[in-house]
C-alpha cells in the first residue's frame, strides 16, 4: 500500500513571483516532489481557490494589505506548518526598502510627479482599491511560521531541502554558513588602498572581490543560492538577507563587519567601507531592512542615511 | 435597473486582479474594469539607490519577466554613460533572452492558456489546471514543461541565475562565454526547436477546434480594432534592441521612433478606480488613442522575421487573418510563432562565433538621463533614469507592458461579457480567458502583484447583482 501523499498549499503575498517559478524550476527534482507531495492549492498552478486543510503551507511575499493579512491568518489556520519562502516573505525583500518613505510620498511621485504622467487632473487611486499601507510587514510579525527559507529565489536544492525535512519530520541540512562557503574565489592580502564601484575595471576572476576593493556582500550573506554570482563575475547584493549572528546580535552590523574583513584585506580604512555602505545604505540594506531585526538595531539609521543621499 | 458583476479572483494569470462589469438598464455592458489591488512604488524606492545596482535591484519587479527588467536596465544605464557592448555581449544577451521567451511563451500557451485551449472556456470548473493538462494529453504536457525548462535553464546558465539573472553588467557582460557553455547551451536550444516542431501543430489544432466550436471569438465580436506598438530593427521584429514602431488600426505606420522619444509618443493616465496606470497614444488616430502591445501588436507591425521558420509560420498567419489583425484570440497563434522565432535565434546564436568574444568594455558614471528598452514576453518594457555625478538614482520610470495593454484587457472583458452574456454559467472562465490571452503580468503593472485570482461583481446603478467570486 502506498503512503498517502502530504498536501501542500502554496499561496502568495506582496510579491513579484518568482519564488512559485523558482518552485517550479526544481526541473527534474519536481517528479521526486509529486511522489511525496500533493500541491493541493496554488494561486500560479491550480484553480484551487478554498483553504483546504494540508500539512505544509508554503508562503511567499510580506504582508502590505489587508488582504494579505487575511490569507495569511487562512494559511496558518488551515495548514499544520508554514514555509516563509523566499526573502520578502522572511524579511521584507526588495519593496522592503518602502520602509524608508511614507504612502503619500510614493504616490505623489507615481501619480502626480513623473515624467511620463499625465498629472494635470491630480488623479490618485482612491477608489474601489485597498487604501495602500507604505510599510511591508515581512510574514512572521503576522502568524507564526515553523520554517525560514530565504533567498531571492532561493535555490531548488534548498527548496527539496526544506520541503523533503517537512516531509519525513528532520531538521533541514541546510547549513548557516555564508556565501563565501560556496565560492570558489581566494581570499589573498592585497595592497588596494581604495574602494572600487563595480563598475570600476574588470575584475580578476579568481580572487575575492573584497580583496580586489570591491564591495561583496557574499561573507555576511546566508548561503540559500549556491554562490551564483561571485561564481559568474558578479558581487553579492545580499538578496538571502544577513547571516542570523548579524540579524540577532544588536550591535553586529553588516557595514562594520565588511568593514573589518576588508581592512584585513586590503589597504581601504575602515571607515571608508562604512562611509561608502551608508551613502548606498538603500541598496546595501534593500532586501532586509523591513525585519525587525535590522530596522530595530541601535545603530541602524536608515532615515538619516538616505536624507544625506538625497538632500541635493 | 444597471448592475454590476464582480469576478474575484482572476486565477492563471501572473497577478493580483478584480473585474467589476457594469451593466445598463437593458443588460447591456457599461463598462468593465480590471481593478489591481496593489502598489509597491518601485519609482519612489529606486531613489537613492546606487544606478549599478539597478539591473539586479530592478529585476525583483517581477520574478515572471525578471529578464526582461533586468536588460532594459542595464541598457538604460549604457545609454545614460555613452557605453555600447561590445558584439560578443548583445549576443550573450540575446541568447539569455531567448531561453527567456522560450519559457515564457511555454508556460502562457501551455501551463496557463492550455486549459482553455483543451477543455473551452465552458468546461466543467475546477478542471482547469496544470494537472488537468497532464491528465488529458500527457505527453503533450510532458514535452510543453520539458521546453519550458529548457527555456529556463539557457536563461540561467547565461544568466547565473534563472529567477533574478545577474551577469548582465554596464558594459556587457560579467563573463566571457566558454566552450563548455557553448556546447550546453547549444544542446538546449537543439532540442527546444525539436520539441518545437513536435508541438506546435497540437497548438493550431487545439485552437482551430476552439474557433470552431465558438465561432464568435474569431469574428467582429471579439475583434478589437487599435494601433499597436513594437520594437523592429532592420524591418524586422527584434524582442532585444532596434526603434521602437506605432501602426495604425490600418497597418500604417504612425511613427517609428528611438526609445529615449517614448514621452513624445505615449502617456499614462492614471485612474482613480487601480493602481495600475493605463498609457495612451499621445496622438489619437482618430479619435482612438487606444494601442496594444505584446505578441499580437509585433507581428501586426511587419511581415518580416529574422529566421525561416517564423517567417514561414507568419506568412502562413496572415495570409489567413491580413497583414493587420485585430482579433485577440490570435495572441495565442502570434505567440506560437514567437516561441518558434526564440527557438530558431537561439540555435543560430550558437552557431554564431562572434558569441565567444570579449564580452564587456569599461564604463564610468556620467550624470544625466538613460533610457532603455526591451521586447518582454508580453509587451514593451521601458526604464528610464536620471543618474546623478555619484551615480545615484535621483528619478527613475518604468512603463511595462501590461500598463500599456490594460485599456484593451477592460475593452476585451465587455467584448466577451457581451458575447457570452451575464447569466452565463461561463462568464468567470469566459472573463478569465479574455485577461489571459494577453497574458498579463500584474506584478509588472503596478510593479506589484499580489493574488492573481479574480472575482467579478456585476452591479446595476453602482448596486451589486451578481458576485462570481473563488471564496477565500
Amino acid at each position: 500500500m502506498t503512503e498517502p501523499k502530504i498536501k501542500l498549499n502554496t499561496e502568495w503575498l506582496s510579491v513579484c513571483g518568482g519564488c512559485h517559478v523558482a518552485l517550479v524550476d526544481l526541473h527534474e527534482k519536481i517528479v521526486d516532489v509529486m511522489k511525496v507531495i500533493e500541491i493541493q492549492r496554488s494561486p500560479l498552478l491550480t484553480d484551487e481557490k478554498g483553504f483546504p486543510p494540508a500539512q505544509i503551507g508554503l508562503i511567499t511575499g510580506s504582508v502590505r494589505t489587508d488582504h494579505d493579512r487575511e490569507v495569511a491568518l487562512k494559511m496558518r489556520e488551515s495548514c499544520d506548518k508554514i514555509i516563509a519562502f523566499g526573502t520578502c516573505a522572511v524579511y521584507g525583500g526588495i519593496p522592503g526598502a518602502a520602509l524608508a518613505h511614507t504612502a503619500e510620498d510614493i504616490l505623489d511621485k507615481v501619480y502626480l510627479h513623473n515624467p511620463s504622467t499625465d498629472s494635470s487632473k491630480g488623479v490618485v487611486p482612491n477608489r474601489l482599491v485597498p487604501k495602500m499601507d507604505a510599510k511591508i510587514t515581512p510574514l512572521d510579525e503576522v502568524i507564526d511560521v515553523d520554517l525560514y527559507l530565504p533567498g531571492c529565489p532561493p535555490h531548488a536544492a534548498f527548496i527539496f531541502d526544506a520541503l523533503m525535512s517537512l516531509v519525513k519530520g528532520r531538521d533541514p541540512r541546510a547549513k548557516e554558513e555564508s556565501i563565501c562557503a560556496k565560492c570558489n574565489r581566494v581570499m589573498k592580502k592585497s595592497e588596494v588602498a581604495e574602494i572600487k564601484s563595480v563598475m570600476d575595471g574588470m575584475p580578476d576572476e579568481d580572487t575575492c572581490f573584497l580583496s580586489q576593493g570591491y564591495i561583496c556582500l557574499g561573507s555576511v550573506t546566508l548561503n540559500r543560492c549556491a554562490a551564483p554570482c561571485p561564481q559568474n563575475g558578479v558581487v553579492c547584493t545580499g538578496c538571502a538577507g544577513p547571516m542570523p549572528q548579524i540579524l540577532t546580535e544588536p550591535n553586529r552590523d553588516i557595514r562594520t563587519e565588511l568593514a573589518a574583513r576588508m581592512a584585513a584585506l586590503t589597504k581601504i580604512q575602515p571607515m571608508d567601507v562604512v562611509d561608502e555602505i551608508e551613502k548606498s545604505a538603500k541598496s546595501y540594506y534593500a532586501y532586509a531592512m523591513a525585519s525587525g531585526m535590522v530596522r530595530n538595531k541601535p545603530t541602524f539609521f536608515i532615515e538619516k542615511w538616505i536624507e544625506q543621499v538625497e538632500k541635493v | 435597473m444597471a448592475r454590476t458583476i464582480t469576478i474575484d479572483p482572476v486565477t492563471r494569470i501572473e497577478g493580483h486582479a478584480k473585474v467589476l462589469i457594469d451593466l445598463a438598464d437593458d443588460n447591456s455592458v457599461e463598462s468593465a474594469k480590471m481593478i489591481i489591488n496593489e502598489l509597491r512604488g518601485f519609482e519612489r524606492i529606486l531613489v537613492g539607490m546606487e544606478a549599478a545596482q539597478m539591473p539586479l535591484i530592478t529585476a525583483r519587479i517581477c520574478g515572471v519577466c525578471p529578464s526582461a527588467h533586468h536588460l532594459a536596465s542595464v541598457k538604460a544605464l549604457e545609454n545614460a554613460f555613452g557605453v555600447t557592448p561590445p558584439p560578443a555581449a548583445q549576443l550573450q544577451r540575446e541568447l539569455l533572452y531567448m531561453g527567456h521567451f522560450i519559457h515564457s511563451h511555454a508556460v502562457s500557451l501551455f501551463a496557463l492558456a492550455g486549459p482553455d485551449l483543451i477543455f473551452g472556456i465552458t468546461g466543467e470548473r475546477k478542471k482547469r489546471d496544470i494537472a488537468a493538462v497532464v491528465e488529458a494529453m500527457p505527453e503533450v504536457a510532458t514535452k510543453a514543461l520539458r521546453l519550458r525548462t529548457l527555456g529556463q535553464k539557457l536563461n540561467e546558465l547565461i544568466g547565473g541565475r534563472g529567477v533574478h539573472p545577474v551577469t548582465a553588467v554596464i558594459g556587457g557582460m560579467a563573463v566571457k562565454m566558454n566552450d563548455k557553455k557553448l556546447s550546453e547551451a547549444k544542446a538546449m536550444a537543439d532540442e527546444a526547436m525539436g520539441l518545437y516542431n513536435e508541438l506546435a501543430p497540437t497548438v493550431k489544432e487545439l485552437l482551430g477546434k476552439m474557433l470552431e466550436e465558438m465561432p464568435t471569438l474569431a469574428v467582429g465580436g471579439f475583434s478589437l480594432p487599435s494601433s499597436y506598438m513594437g520594437t523592429i530593427k532592420d524591418g524586422k521584429v527584434n524582442f532585444y534592441d532596434g526603434e521602437l514602431r506605432i501602426v495604425n488600426p490600418d497597418g500604417g505606420q504612425v511613427a517609428q521612433f528611438d526609445v529615449t522619444k517614448y514621452t513624445d509618443y505615449i502617456v499614462e493616465r492614471p485612474v482613480d478606480y487601480s493602481y495600475t496606470k493605463p498609457v495612451f497614444l499621445k496622438q489619437p488616430v482618430g479619435d482612438n488613442d487606444l494601442y496594444r502591445v505584446s505578441v499580437l501588436a509585433r507581428l501586426n507591425l511587419t511581415d518580416q522575421m529574422e529566421t525561416p521558420g517564423a517567417q514561414a509560420h507568419l506568412n502562413e498567419y496572415k495570409e489567413k487573418y491580413g497583414p493587420t489583425c485585430h482579433l485577440t484570440i490570435m495572441q495565442l497563434w502570434t505567440r506560437l510563432i514567437e516561441l518558434q522565432y526564440a527557438c530558431e535565434k537561439a540555435v543560430a546564436i550558437c552557431d554564431d562565433v562572434a558569441l565567444m568574444g570579449e564580452a564587456r568594455v569599461p564604463a564610468q558614471v556620467k550624470a544625466g538621463r538613460g533610457v532603455g528598452h526591451v521586447e518582454a514576453p508580453r509587451g514593451t518594457l521601458i526604464h528610464d533614469y536620471e543618474i546623478d555625478d555619484k551615480g545615484i538614482v535621483r528619478q527613475a520610470n518604468l512603463l511595462v507592458a501590461t500598463q500599456q495593454n490594460y485599456e484593451a484587457i477592460n475593452r476585451s472583458i465587455e467584448q466577451v461579457v457581451e458575447l457570452l452574456g451575464v447569466d452565463d454559467e461561463s462568464l468567470l472562465d469566459g472573463v478569465e480567458f479574455a485577461i489571459r490571452l494577453y497574458d498579463p503580468c500584474l506584478s509588472c503593472s503596478t510593479h506589484a502583484v499580489g493574488q492573481m485570482p479574480i472575482s467579478i461583481q456585476v452591479q446595476k446603478n453602482g448596486k451589486p447583482v451578481r458576485h462570481i467570486g473563488r471564496r477565500l
